[in-house]
């Protein structure tokens, strides 16, 4: 074994491995189609997010209106007994 | 640096391509679309410093690279499925065209992945040993020491088997 002849081996190696070369072109062109699929894909996620974020901004409560609005401390005010309070005495009725 | 250029050497980058994705074609053909589009993009400029032949094994080596550690990390976070999917693939050579060549590349495979490295950037792709050491970003020194000790290994391992 020496130098020569492992250099002609080698030789055929590359013969044999360099059969099938995808054609130049073919590897060189797909740059566009890469390109292009990046930024469809930045697109199509920008819509994914869009749509995802447009409901939630929009399912925000509506503000109710001051003339039916009620303070949370509210109920403070049901003592009990109340009803008697706001209901005035029928003295007459009640005598036989 | 001219497409031309490129189109000339690109029979030897596929094959260099081939040989860092340790004979996957479709991982060679990956590798090397990837480095054209770096090209393209000017993200790997040839700067003139050595021959462009060198500086683009380089890039492919590079390019390759950090692909199979993107392809460890992967196979890392998607654990034993994933590892099972990207296992390394079989040397294709048609062995009823070349019976020296499936040898050649059976012993190469035994090899120290630098050993290799050189000895087909010397042998194969007709570089010297001052160029693979900028190919393979080593010093030269270090490159002729691997390159003796894998011819030498070659050597035993082929010696018989090809005449």
């Amino acid at each position: 074994m020496n130098d020569d002849r492992l250099r002609t081996a080698f030789a055929e190696l590359r013969e044999a491995e360099t059969a099938h070369v995808p054609p130049f072109q073919s590897l060189w062109g797909r740059r566009g189609r890469r390109t292009y699929a990046r930024w469809a894909f930045a697109v199509v996620l920008l819509v994914v997010v869009a749509v995802s974020i447009v409901p939630l901004v929009r399912r925000r409560p509506v503000e109710p209106s001051i003339s039916t609005w009620h303070a949370p401390t509210d109920f403070l005010l049901q003592t009990p007994g109340r009803e008697l309070l706001e209901t005035v005495p029928d003295l007459k009725g009640n005598t036989p | 640096m001219q497409q031309e250029e490129l189109e000339q050497l690109h029979p030897a980058s596929y094959a260099w391509s081939l040989s860092c994705c340790r004979r996957d074609r479709l991982e060679a053909e990956e590798v090397l679309q990837d480095v054209y589009v770096k090209i393209l993009e000017g993200k790997a400029r040839f700067d003139g410093r050595s021959s462009l032949k060198t500086w683009l094994f380089a890039v492919i080596r590079r390019t390759a690279a950090s692909r199979v550690r993107r392809r460890v990390v992967r196979d890392l976070l998607l654990a034993k499925w994933a590892r099972e999917q990207v296992t390394a693939p079989a040397p294709q050579i048609d062995a009823e065209r070349s019976e020296v060549a499936a040898i050649l590349l059976a012993a190469l495979q035994r090899l120290a992945r630098r050993q290799r490295e050189v000895l087909e950037l010397v042998f194969y792709h007709d570089l010297t040993i001052e160029e693979a050491a900028v190919a393979l970003n080593v010093s030269i020194g270090s490159a002729r020491v691997h390159y003796q000790r894998g011819k030498k290994q070659l050597f035993a391992q082929l010696d018989g088997k090809l005449g």
